[in-house]
């Protein structure tokens, strides 16, 4: 057996197995064109030739030492239906993320609107102390042309509103001084809000207090920063890393205590509970410990509804709700969780949309050359939602539902959101 | 407390059909899958019986009327296990699926198979087929016209054409290879699914069969490779008809199968239509089996094993192919979920047939897991191992769908007799 010492990146020794377990599994690929035939975006453009070519396919030729071959994988939105749709377990998303780095790597120059798309963290942080001012700006069509012209954000891209007040300085100003405020004393739960719940929609991290609040838990916060997955996507891996370490340093404290992380954004918790592993090579004890214990709101919420711990002191909600299953959840491998959760409230049905990709991806179809594929991607959804109920729809994920709410006019909520109704709490 | 009755592992025509039955029949199933299913890569018809004896080059035109001598013949296949009024009550719970389904249309009997022109322009003999397969069916005879599209590789007219009329089946055939009209029209390489997409759109189509105008007119029928729309197929295949005022087939493709998809597709509807729940890209890695029964199973997850319960699992995860049966270099073959005992040989060097196409089949692609007659795993005394676990498809010993071209047929047998006992 000979190893090929030439495409070895030099890493050490504990990020060496994961890496080239992605890197192998091109190796099973029998070119079968499943990932192709599923892909959302080469479904709709002869820009991006499909998962497979760019993929599997193009991993035989990148040599650490060479240039990339594939500009097209600039348009791979990084969804990970391909990752999902193989039958042979080949992590197509996986190399693809590798190789866009390589891609901005070899040319040396990420685009500052890339740059910008990556850190809304930081956009939320200048923002949110003057969100009226900010706003109105950023619904000003004029201002959202200037934007375009210069940074290359579509000028129709559905940005979310800031909030002037963020989830924190809810949580420990206004939560936590509440004369109401009796934590429980022997169950306790860490909750990371993420960016968008902190500086966008406070009410997502509002109703998961409620409702984690409600079944016994006192919600514990960490001290916490972007998961890092928007930089990831515009392939700055070091940047993503360094938020990645400081996320499991303050995290893994309370994961080492037994504590669950439970995430209502779907991709934060699948950058906790694998990107930061399989992508950004980020693989240690502590990576390793935060990752186990990390879950998805929904699906923390229905282990305590099999274990007999759920409270099911819901009021009746009579409403047919078209429900998104975002790619970054169906991306956690573990079904939908949501669906059953929200059935358990009586009177509600839950109409699963049966289209792969609302087209958002993240940070995709914010880019001015992108915005036109993300619509063409999401438009059987946007016509599903429209179709059952156009007045709201349910979506575990941030930008998918900016991006459903954009198309359809829909109110969009997060699951917990409803159950923090049916339980009667906002 | 489990939420589901039943666990069905895999998503091939024998995971989708028991799990599509099961759930009709007011079930809690769950349908996990490592990906797309083996249907993404099948013709869309379904072989009940091609060829009798296996290795005959002779076409079996009424497959149940063949069975017995078929089963005769080949005493370790498992058609022997289900027998033959389960392999008919297979068939027609799939057509009780297809009478449900809005998607899906399908013509056939258990005592005829079609004769269609597969790609390289051989005789496919199928027991059922969707309305645009069957309608190449060449015992019909006359002219017909096989199109191709010169952005489309791998698909040959001028083979189909020429191994057809070499074989005298009665049709005349001829060949016509066209550019594909824009978005598509020179295209270095585009596969079945994307024209199937540009199909979908009126204005394509209407360049299509302008660009046949002229070439069209004395033939009875006209072939395409199967791409003639995905999910509006019907209303693409009757507007060509309608242009072109003949009778419009489709010709099974390398995969991405288009055919296979619908199939896929209509299935998967009809299974969330009736309430069961779907996971695809999550890969069952272990099953514990204590005192006779399975007791869980364990699901990989983005980041940890989830273990799953239920009172009945269905192992359909295929066979070599499908990744329900493993081998290594060293000559070790193994059922890698609940570790279920398969009889082999060590020497690798038995594996394989001589030919590499031989109807008889691949030794290696028989390789299985021993079942009794209600498909629960035995173990070499013919024992039990489980009495909740039952053997589906081309997981069992003995099964190789080229193998006679039973594949489908098996399935649907299967899935059938698993169905009478759970539901």
């Amino acid at each position: 057996m000979t190893t090929n010492t030439v495409t070895d990146t030099p890493v050490d020794d504990v990020t060496l197995s994961l890496w080239h377990q992605v890197q192998n599994s091109a190796d099973y690929c029998v070119k079968c064109n499943i990932c192709t035939s599923f892909c959302p975006v080469s479904n709709v453009t002869d820009l991006f030739p499909g998962p497979k070519y760019v993929g599997p396919q193009a991993q035989r030729f990148r040599n650490p030492k060479e240039l990339s071959v594939d500009d097209s994988l600039d348009y791979c939105s990084g969804c990970g239906i391909c990752s999902m749709v193989c039958p042979h377990d080949v992590k197509v998303m996986e190399m693809n993320a590798k190789g866009r780095y390589k891609l901005y790597q070899d040319k040396k120059d990420i685009p500052i609107r890339n740059r910008m798309l990556g850190r809304s963290e930081l956009l939320g942080q200048l923002s949110s102390p003057v969100a009226p001012i900010a706003n109105f700006f950023l619904n000003n069509p004029l201002v959202r042309i200037l934007v375009e012209k210069i940074v290359g954000v579509h000028r129709k891209a559905p940005l979310p509103g800031f909030s002037f007040e963020t989830f924190r300085g809810w949580f420990n100003g206004v939560h936590k001084k509440s004369p109401n405020y009796k934590p429980s004393t022997d169950k306790r739960v860490v909750y990371y809000h993420g960016c968008s719940t902190n500086y966008y929609e406070p009410h997502v991290g509002k109703a998961a207090v409620a409702v984690l609040e409600h079944n016994g838990y006192e919600v514990v916060i960490p001290e916490q920063v972007c998961c890092g997955l928007p930089m990831l996507s515009n392939a700055e891996f070091d940047a993503a890393r360094k938020n990645a370490c400081t996320n499991v340093e303050s995290l893994v404290k309370y994961a080492r205590a037994g504590y669950k992380i439970v995430g209502t954004s779907t991709s934060c918790t699948l950058s906790l509970k694998s990107d930061y592993l399989h992508i950004l090579d980020y693989n240690t004890e502590e990576s390793r410990l935060v990752s186990q214990q990390t879950y998805d709101i929904c699906e923390f919420l229905l282990d305590l509804y099999d274990a007999g711990e759920l409270k099911t002191d819901f009021n009746p909600v009579n409403i047919t709700v078209p429900y998104h299953s975002p790619c970054q959840l169906k991306a956690h491998n573990m079904g939908l969780p949501a669906i059953d959760l929200m059935e358990l409230i009586p009177g509600v049905n839950i109409n699963h949309v049966q289209a792969e990709c609302c087209g958002i991806a993240g940070t995709y179809g914010y880019k001015k050359e992108k915005y036109q594929i993300g619509m063409d991607v999401g438009k059987p959804v946007f016509d599903q939602v429209k179709q059952i109920n156009g007045s709201l729809a349910v979506c575990d994920s941030e930008t998918c539902r900016w991006q459903i709410k954009g198309a359809t006019g829909a109110k969009m909520i997060h699951p917990v959101e409803l159950m923090a109704k049916a339980y009667g709490l906002i | 407390m489990s939420r589901y009755d039943v666990v069905v592992i895999g998503a091939g025509l024998a995971g989708l059909t028991t799990a599509c039955q099961l759930a009709q029949a007011q079930k809690k199933v769950l349908l996990v899958s490592t990906g797309g299913g083996a249907l993404l890569l099948a013709s869309g018809c379904i072989d009940v019986l091609g060829f009798q004896p296996a290795t005959s080059k002779q076409p079996v035109t009424d497959p149940l009327g063949k069975l017995d001598a078929f089963l005769a013949e080949a005493p370790d296949h498992p058609y022997n296990i289900v027998g033959k009024a389960n392999v008919q009550t297979g068939i027609e719970t799939f057509w009780e699926i297809i009478h449900n389904s809005t998607a899906l249309e399908y013509w056939g009997a258990a005592d005829k198979n079609w004769l269609l022109p597969s790609a390289a322009g051989a005789v496919h003999p199928t027991c059922l087929a969707p309305t645009s397969l069957a309608n190449g069916e060449l015992t019909k005879g006359g002219k017909m016209l096989i199109v191709g599209f010169r952005e489309l590789r791998d698909f040959y007219p001028a083979l189909i054409t020429q191994n057809l009329n070499e074989q005298d089946l009665g049709v005349e055939a001829a060949s016509s290879v066209i550019n594909a009209p824009e978005p598509l029209a020179k295209n270095m390489n585009i596969t079945p699914l994307e024209l199937a997409k540009a199909f979908e759109r009126s204005d394509f189509r209407r360049k299509v069969v302008q660009s046949l105008q002229g070439q069209s007119k004395q033939f009875n029928r006209i072939g395409f490779p199967a791409v003639l729309g995905l999910k509006q197929h019907a209303e693409v295949l009757a507007d060509l008809e309608r242009m072109l005022g003949k009778t419009v087939f489709e010709i099974s493709t390398l995969p991405p199968s288009v055919p296979g998809r619908r199939l896929f597709e209509g299935l998967k509807a009809s299974f969330l239509q009736a309430g069961g729940r779907l996971i695809i890209g999550s890969k069952v890695v272990e099953g514990l089996i204590e005192n006779g029964r399975v007791s869980q199973i364990q699901m990989e997850t983005a980041n940890r094993l989830r273990p799953l319960t239920a009172e009945n699992y269905v192992l359909a995860t295929g066979g070599i192919y499908g990744g329900g049966i493993q081998t290594d270099l060293d000559g070790q073959v193994w059922e890698p979920i609940f570790g279920l005992p398969v009889e082999s040989d060590s020497n690798r060097h038995t594996w394989f047939s001589e030919r590499f196409l031989s109807n008889a089949g691949q030794p290696v692609s028989q390789y299985g897991i021993q079942v009794n007659e209600k498909l629960n795993p035995v173990d070499s005394n013919k024992t039990p191992i489980a009495e909740n676990l039952f053997i589906a498809g081309a997981t069992i010993a003995g099964a190789d769908w080229t193998r006679g071209r039973t594949g489908d047929g098996l399935a649907l047998a299967t899935a059938a007799t698993i169905t009478k006992q759970i539901a």
